[in-house]
């Protein structure tokens, strides 16, 4: 038994967080609040160059063949600079989406490019006033003639600004609510009206898109009409263990705030990492940043395994860190008092963030509840 | 990342499984799991079992083989506390000589010591029990006032001991006592003994504890004798053999994690069982987000524990991490027999016999409220991870 990460993997995360370092860390999410995303660019073309975009693809698609381990230490760092943009919805999801169900003519087009760092995808889901559910989207695509016409209105759709294509979730069929949506991947058009919309979490941009009779053909629909919603399932499986190593990078980066700052604040004569009101609230939170990463790393080993818990552990990985992540960062802004009530310390980024991924793509008690039926309860 | 197990560790578990059906207690695999309620009987039934393990080679695999043991590997020992877990054995009556008496005499006993001490913990013929709590002194050990005092050429020991589980039908006790004093550096002047419990001067008296159990005791000593033979390493140098002591506790929260782990297999299983106006209480939303809850608090206690046992054996010995299993165990235990108490509705409150569910989580339930203090507190524990893992400041007291 080794439940570890190989030396390899690990001198990897090294280069990636040298390389973020060198952008000022969370410096590129302050960026992000002013609308300036040109050094994010950047970072996306070095982890292009690094390998990091084609980890996961067949090398006959210009990828390195891995698997979903072996993009932790990326995610990871990643979210201990919370560095915003794109790359878990294209690396984690769109990828393994188009991996088990695109045809072939259609990973031609988008793997490669994707290997590459030429193509960002984000993920467009959710409609406004509606959950994410199959009850909840709407937005129809409808056969005419040989060709297919989109309407309807999609929120919340990250970073749509710096996105090159969207892969949509859209109703192909009225009958049936499960079996009647499908998945389409298309690129970015003049054709699409999109609107920033305000968000507390400035340095995360999300965006409506509305679709006006977008004309689009059949192939850039993925996988099974109708089938899209099972489809989902699966890259949702990959999506939700990067996000939980992307969100134990987080909180490893709170942890190390909270537990410096209280070895040099003082009060009272002393440093506030004495007392143990804030020295236990620290062990707290690095207890749940362990108990996190434990069950992130074998989330991300098990997604690419057939053992009978692959969707239990992903999900549990999932609640754990969304839930705890919110925990973790609350409390580092408490440790920190009143400056870490303002703008310029980084506390407020952290909180901000982990609210916006606890409600991102289902809530804690949707993935809570299919911990428990994935086990057959 | 690798999560099986070699052929060499399966060939163990196979072997060790088929001996446990073929010698455990008649019985005891269908459920006859009971032990007896009167002491003297309770500590010979237990006694034969220990010694029914020296003689199959079971006793204590981690010793090396000179002195009896398997040589076993830390992997060997996850197994044996897995299958050990698996058929619910018996407990080991001989637990902290198998686990840290002896580990401890093998590192740094005389040659005279090992030869006196050894086989009799193995065979169980030589019960241990452990004098480190004092009225005065809990976490803060140092504050033990249990005085051992040269007397020509023996040692005359005067004080009390507290909470010394298995006290009453110990032999022999491993006894922290103080041989000089030291205001500054109170960690200094402590020398361990090894005492024989059967003397005019060793009393005890047991404690009936919350759950009902009688464990713990009182240890009275009034000119308890001892000599220099019985000394564990150097006079006043107690502290040092106290750490080596704990460096020898390898594997038991791996056996508490077991342990948890099929605990909430039953609870799962209760939820499944038990209804509420007709109803499998599984199906209520409530009670399966908590499930879902537990299940990610148990698994990723588990994993993490197998996290730092990888450590662990890459670098020869545990590191401060490890605390954090402790930490978490304990606490997960008290959460999760509460939980299980409570969606029994009233019947939760039936006790002993009447208790409706197996594992009788009552019982398991009152005794959680110790786990959290015995062995170091929760507060103890989040000091060491606070300052050795995290290196965050001691306070001023210390």
């Amino acid at each position: 038994m080794d439940f570890s990460l190989t030396e390899e993997q690990e001198m990897f995360r090294g280069h990636i967080r040298k390389m973020l370092d060198t952008f000022g860390g969370t410096q590129l999410a302050r960026e992000m609040i002013d609308n300036n995303p040109q050094n994010l660019k950047k970072v996306y073309t070095t982890l292009a160059e690094l390998g990091c975009s084609g980890i996961n693809i067949p090398e006959e698609y210009g990828g390195m063949d891995l698997n979903a381990l072996d993009l932790v230490p990326t995610f990871e760092e990643m979210g201990r600079s919370l560095v915003p943009g794109l790359f878990m919805e294209t690396s984690a999801l769109v990828v393994p989406t188009l991996k088990k169900y695109a045809t072939e003519q259609q990973k031609q087009q988008y793997l490669p490019a994707i290997a590459s760092g030429e193509k960002l995808v984000s993920f467009a889901a959710l409609e406004p006033f509606n959950d994410f559910s199959p009850a909840g989207i709407q937005c129809t695509l409808v056969q005419q003639g040989g060709q297919y016409v989109l309407n309807g209105t999609k929120t919340l759709v990250p970073e749509a600004e710096l996105a090159d294509a969207f892969l949509l979730l859209v109703r192909t069929n009225q009958e049936d609510q499960e079996d009647g949506l499908s998945l389409v991947l298309i690129d970015k058009t003049e054709g699409m009206n999109i609107e920033k919309l305000s968000s507390f979490d400035e340095s995360k941009h999300v965006a409506k898109i509305e679709f006006n009779h977008l004309v689009i053909n059949e192939e850039q629909i993925i996988g099974e009409v109708d089938k899209g919603w099972m489809q989902l399932q699966e890259g949702l499986l990959y999506f939700n263990a990067a996000l939980s190593s992307y969100i134990v990078g987080a909180m490893e980066s709170v942890v190390h705030m909270a537990t410096e700052y209280a070895k040099i604040r003082e009060q009272f004569g002393q440093a506030i990492g004495r007392f143990q009101a804030i020295k236990h609230s620290i062990v707290n939170m690095k207890v749940h940043l362990e108990i996190a990463r434990s069950l992130s790393h074998y989330a991300n080993w098990v997604v690419d395994t057939d053992e009978f818990d692959r969707q239990a552990a992903v999900y549990s990985a999932r609640t754990y860190a969304t839930e705890k992540f919110i925990e973790v960062s609350a409390h580092n802004i408490q440790i920190h008092g009143g400056i870490g009530f303002t703008e310029e310390i980084d506390c407020h980024l952290f909180v901000k963030r982990a609210r916006y991924y606890d409600q991102y793509l289902g809530s804690t008690p949707f993935y809570q509840e299919k911990v428990v039926s994935s086990l057959g309860w | 990342m690798d999560f099986s197990f070699t052929k060499k560790e399966e060939k163990f578990r196979t072997e060790l499984r088929t001996w446990l059906e073929a010698n455990l207690p008649e019985g005891w695999l269908e459920g006859k799991r009971d032990l007896p309620e009167d002491l003297d009987e309770y500590s010979r039934v237990l006694r034969a079992w220990q010694n029914k393990l020296y003689e199959g080679g079971w006793a204590a695999i981690a010793w090396p083989k000179e002195y009896g043991g398997r040589n076993a590997t830390l992997m060997e020992e996850i197994i044996y506390h897995q299958e050990m877990v698996r058929v619910k054995a018996p407990p080991l009556i001989n637990y902290i000589g198998i686990h840290m008496v002896g580990p401890t005499l093998i590192d740094i006993g005389t040659d005279e010591q090992k030869e006196k001490y050894l086989k009799k913990i193995l065979t169980g013929e030589e019960i241990w029990c452990q004098g480190y709590s004092e009225p005065g002194a809990g976490s803060d050990l140092t504050g033990l006032k249990t005085r051992a005092v040269k007397d020509g050429d023996r040692w005359l020991i005067n004080g009390q001991k507290v909470w010394t589980s298995f006290g009453h039908v110990a032999d022999k006790c491993f006894l922290l006592t103080r041989t000089s004093t030291h205001p500054e550096k109170k960690h200094r002047g402590i020398t361990v003994f090894m005492m024989d419990m059967h003397q005019p001067g060793v009393e005890t008296v047991p404690i009936v504890q919350m759950d009902g159990h009688k464990d713990f005791n009182e240890v009275y000593m009034t000119d308890a004798v001892a000599t220099d033979a019985d000394i564990v390493g150097q006079v006043d140098s107690g502290w040092h053999v106290l750490i080596a002591l704990m460096l020898h506790e390898r594997t038991g929260i791996g056996a508490e994690l077991f342990t948890l782990e099929k605990q909430f297999n039953d609870t799962v299983e209760l939820a499944q069982q038990y209804k509420v106006n007709g109803k499998p209480l599984i199906e209520n939303p409530v009670v399966r987000q908590k499930l879902a809850n537990f299940y990610a608090r148990v698994r990723g206690s588990l994993l993490n524990y197998y996290k730092n046992l990888t450590t662990t054996i890459k670098n020869g010995q545990p590191g401060a991490e490890t605390s954090i299993d402790k930490l978490v165990v304990t606490e997960l235990n008290q959460a999760l027999s509460a939980f299980a108490v409570e969606i029994q509705g009233h019947q939760g409150v039936l006790f002993d016999k009447d208790a409706v569910a197996d594992p009788k989580w009552q019982h398991v339930f009152l005794a959680s409220f110790g786990q959290t203090i015995g062995g170091g507190t929760s507060e103890v524990q989040r000091n060491t991870i606070g300052e050795r893992v995290l290196g965050l400041p001691k306070d001023m007291g210390r």
